[in-house]
């Protein structure tokens, strides 16, 4: 088996200059193989490396980066420092990749039936015929079921889901022997990533193609390969078979990625500290994008929310979950005040709560605060990071400037963030820090009611659960209500006991996070539940079978 | 990253080359009055002497000293241009980010007034108001900047509606923030590189204007020394005295291209391009 492998890494090194001119070591000692036909996972948090190594596969690196030692040999070429003209020959040819972002690499002005004929015309050397001809076979194969129509659009014609389709057709074009993807799914969302998955699995069965597949989802690792290398800071500190690795995962970063995904089988951790007075009541809530026109009648337009309807109780957590356009970040936003609904209405505390924000009284905008998906973007990065965090102190409170410093302070210490950052601005932050520093703000305003949008998506795994941690205890010391909106299940089943699960637009299912979970009514949750928690079950199945196994490391206490 | 920018900086010459010559130009604009070596004013010699020893560039029409009329005939314009640049720049980043903040009927209208303003040719629009209000240099400067305004309205707008969408001025609003708070607090400082290269491209822009207005006659009045004026005066000796006409525009043109140059090369260095609009 050994001498037959398609590709073989034995102590490779890449480095990129520093400004300083030093070397930074991006990859160090990678040491793997990869069989003909055979799906590899390479996952690990963003900066790991797992990117770099992945291109690399091609002979490709950002500028500025080098081979530094080490050998990569895709069958007799060898790639690391060898003949540049060889390793082009390769490229679409023998290895073939697809980026992550599909919109990015396809040509905007040009048909994408174009781009795949060109892929064949060039690198395969076929006639226009015969290239039109294999296009169609090609798109028929992604599962693109009218290959005509679809090879006459433009990329921006396409949704998301067909545009990936497309990239993998003309990856697949002069039928390579690898294939590497870089996160293929990471821009899809929940049930699109699903059917993408359910292809490439489809087309590993029947081209024989050897697949690399870099994500940080290990649930996406679980349900396509065969071999799994775990990278942490350029290294790889674990592979083998995906089923021992996620079974009997050998380090504690491996341990603390598979903590971070979601296991159903143990009892949810989120405990219910509502009282049960009714805080927010949402009754029948309706939105839609007005389209402006000036000299024709308004056009109907889909609503992106229609009666929805949901309770908070004082203290509780609420989960809301869906894909990307099933109406929760919108949801969100109304019950904020960034929105207006069209119909229904919000009642906050047995008061009716106006659209607009400017129309509700600042005692009740101090008492509903936000925080936000991207850290970066929620602090004006000309404000250091304390002013941020003094202004709702001086503004709802009328703290003078001493008084506010103390206890944005005292909140900055609350949330695990040295004082000394205060003067910081927010670039000067990590991701993890920044969002800290947004909740230590909606915390200054000491509000009743939290709204936390996909708070833990833009960060890594292991800063999620020391967020969310966080977070969790700010809410048990001040008892603060909270709408949890993600579409991470795992957030879900740390923080929410009660969960809504929304999908174009409407509540589809609500009740106990793990009545829910566990025996879905829907076949939209069950999808969305089985695709979460794909990498957890190897384990469990593990766990079940060996009483002895270690506890995992939960992402949450 | 201040030093990364200054060796980005220093690899492009022909930034390095427009910020020397604008240095250059603003030096002799101020010390002109020192350094001039004879009275712009006075009337020293038969009109028209070619170069010598004692009048570098000759006399003027009038007999006076034109070397010294052409270090100091930048003074005026130059000042013209810059305040005219700077209130541009002020008045347009203020009024496009109220416009992306408002949105709305303000949105409407300053929107319909940056694209009637760029839709009137701007020498006709000034000599309209110059005629209209009487030629002096605060008209001038008054109208040349809200020329340059629309512009600035509508880069910094959109950049305002891109900042709106960010997460801090949406916190702000939930905090129910005043609209001054908002804009002048949270969005006019994240635009102000965007600013600066606006006042130095709208300076540039007004000084082209300024001398054009003088050649017409429409703006700086003799007897004060003018780079415009100077290029008109000399239009009647261009067979016999072609430098008359030649040193002005030379002296315009180079500070023109020079700024633009530099600001370029700032722009580049910095990595600004991405915020740089119409």
């Amino acid at each position: 088996m050994a001498d037959e492998a398609l590709l073989r890494a034995a102590g490779l090194n890449i480095g990129y200059a520093t400004p300083e001119g030093g070397w930074a070591t991006v990859v160090s000692g990678a040491s793997f193989e990869i069989a003909p036909g055979e799906a590899l996972g390479i996952v690990g948090e963003s900066g790991s490396g797992k990117s770099t190594l992945a291109r690399a596969l091609l002979g490709y690196l950002r500028p500025g980066g080098a081979f530094r030692g080490g050998s990569l040999r895709f069958k007799d070429v060898e790639i690391a420092g060898g003949d540049p003209a060889a390793i082009a020959g390769l490229r679409g040819v023998r290895i073939a990749m697809v980026p992550q972002n599909p919109l990015a690499s396809l040509t905007y002005h040009i048909p994408v039936g174009h781009q795949i004929e060109e892929v064949l015309r060039t690198r395969g050397r076929l006639p226009a015929a015969a290239a039109r001809q294999r296009r169609n076979d090609l798109l028929v194969r992604m599962g693109l079921p009218d290959p005509a129509v679809i090879a006459a659009r433009y990329p921006h014609q396409l949704s998301g889901g067909q545009r990936q389709r497309v990239v993998i057709a003309a990856a697949l074009a002069c039928a390579p022997e690898l294939l590497v993807l870089d996160e293929p799914t990471t821009a899809l969302d929940k049930t699109t990533e699903s059917q993408v998955l359910d292809l490439i699995a489809n087309l590993r069965a029947e081209s024989r193609a050897a697949l690399v597949l870099v994500t940080h989802d290990l649930n996406v690792v679980a349900r396509v390969c065969d071999r799994v290398l775990v990278m942490k800071n350029g290294r790889i500190v674990e592979q083998g078979a995906v089923e021992n690795v996620f079974a009997r995962p050998r380090t504690d970063y491996a341990r603390e990625l598979l903590g971070a995904a979601l296991r159903i089988d143990t009892a949810s951790a989120a405990a219910d500290g509502g009282t049960g007075a009714a805080l927010l009541d949402i009754d029948a809530i309706g939105f839609a994008y007005a389209k402006r026109r000036w000299f024709a009648p308004k056009a109907a337009v889909t609503p992106t929310l229609a009666g929805v309807s949901a309770r908070i109780g004082r203290g509780e957590i609420l989960g809301v979950i869906g894909e990307s356009g099933s109406g929760k970040t919108t949801l969100g936003l109304v019950v904020a005040g960034l929105l207006a609904p069209n119909s229904g209405a919000v009642e906050f505390d047995g008061a009716r709560l106006a659209g607009e924000v400017r129309a509700r009284s600042a005692d009740q905008r101090r008492r509903i605060q936000m925080v936000f998906q991207d850290p970066l973007s929620s602090l004006n990065p000309r404000q250091t990071v304390g002013a941020a965090v003094m202004r709702p102190l001086t503004m709802f409170f009328g703290l003078d400037r001493r008084t506010a410093r103390r206890r944005a302070a005292a909140l900055f210490a609350a949330l695990g963030l040295e004082e000394t950052l205060m003067s910081r601005y927010p670039r000067q932050l990590s991701g993890g820090q920044q969002q800290r520093v947004a909740i230590a703000r909606a915390f200054a305003a000491e509000p009743d009611l939290l709204v936390c949008d996909e708070i833990t998506s833009a960060l890594d795994a292991s800063i999620q659960a020391q967020v969310l941690e966080l977070l969790l205890a700010m809410q048990r010391r001040t008892g603060a209500a909270m709408m949890v909106i993600t579409h991470d299940l795992s957030v879900i089943w740390k923080l929410a006991p009660r969960v809504v699960v929304m999908q174009g637009g409407k509540v589809i299912e609500a009740g106990a996070t793990e009545a829910v979970f566990r025996a879905p009514r829907s076949a939209y949750t069950a999808g969305l539940v089985a695709a979460a928690t794909s990498a957890g079950r190897f384990y469990s199945d593990a766990a079940a079978a060996d009483p002895s196994a270690p506890v995992l490391v939960p992402a949450i206490g | 990253m201040t030093a990364d920018f200054l060796s980005r900086l220093r690899k492009r010459r022909a930034a390095i080359a427009g910020l020397i010559l604008v240095a250059f130009h603003l030096t002799l604009a101020l010390t002109a009055p020192v350094i001039a070596p004879h009275d712009p004013f006075r009337l020293i010699e038969a009109p028209l002497e070619p170069p010598s020893a004692a009048y570098w560039l000759g006399t003027d029409e009038l007999g006076r000293d034109f070397f010294s009329r052409l270090l100091m005939g930048g003074r005026i314009a130059i000042m013209a241009a810059i305040s005219a640049g700077f209130v541009s720049a002020l008045a347009g980043g203020l009024i496009g980010l109220a416009a992306a903040y408002r949105g709305g009927w303000f949105d409407d209208a300053v929107s319909r007034f940056v694209e009637m303003k760029l839709a009137i040719p701007s020498i006709l629009f000034v000599s309209l108001f110059v005629t209209g209000f009487g030629q002096s240099l605060g008209v001038l400067i008054v109208v040349i900047a809200v020329i340059n305004t629309a512009g600035v309205i509508r880069t910094a707008r959109a950049q305002g509606i891109a900042i709106m969408e960010q997460g801090y001025v949406k916190a702000a609003i939930l905090r129910g923030e005043r609209g001054s708070a908002i804009v002048l607090r949270e969005m006019f400082p994240n635009v102000l590189e965007l600013l600066a290269v606006e006042f130095a491209l709208r300076s540039s822009n007004a000084l082209l204007l300024v001398s054009a207005l003088s050649f017409l006659g429409l703006g700086i009045s003799p007897p004060t020394p003018d780079w415009g004026t100077m290029i008109h005066d000399g239009l009647q000796s261009i067979r016999s005295e072609p430098w008359l006409i030649l040193a002005p525009s030379l002296c315009i043109s180079s500070l023109v291209i020079a700024i633009n140059l530099a600001t370029d090369g700032v722009v580049e260095a910095a990595g600004l391009e991405a915020s740089r609009g119409g």
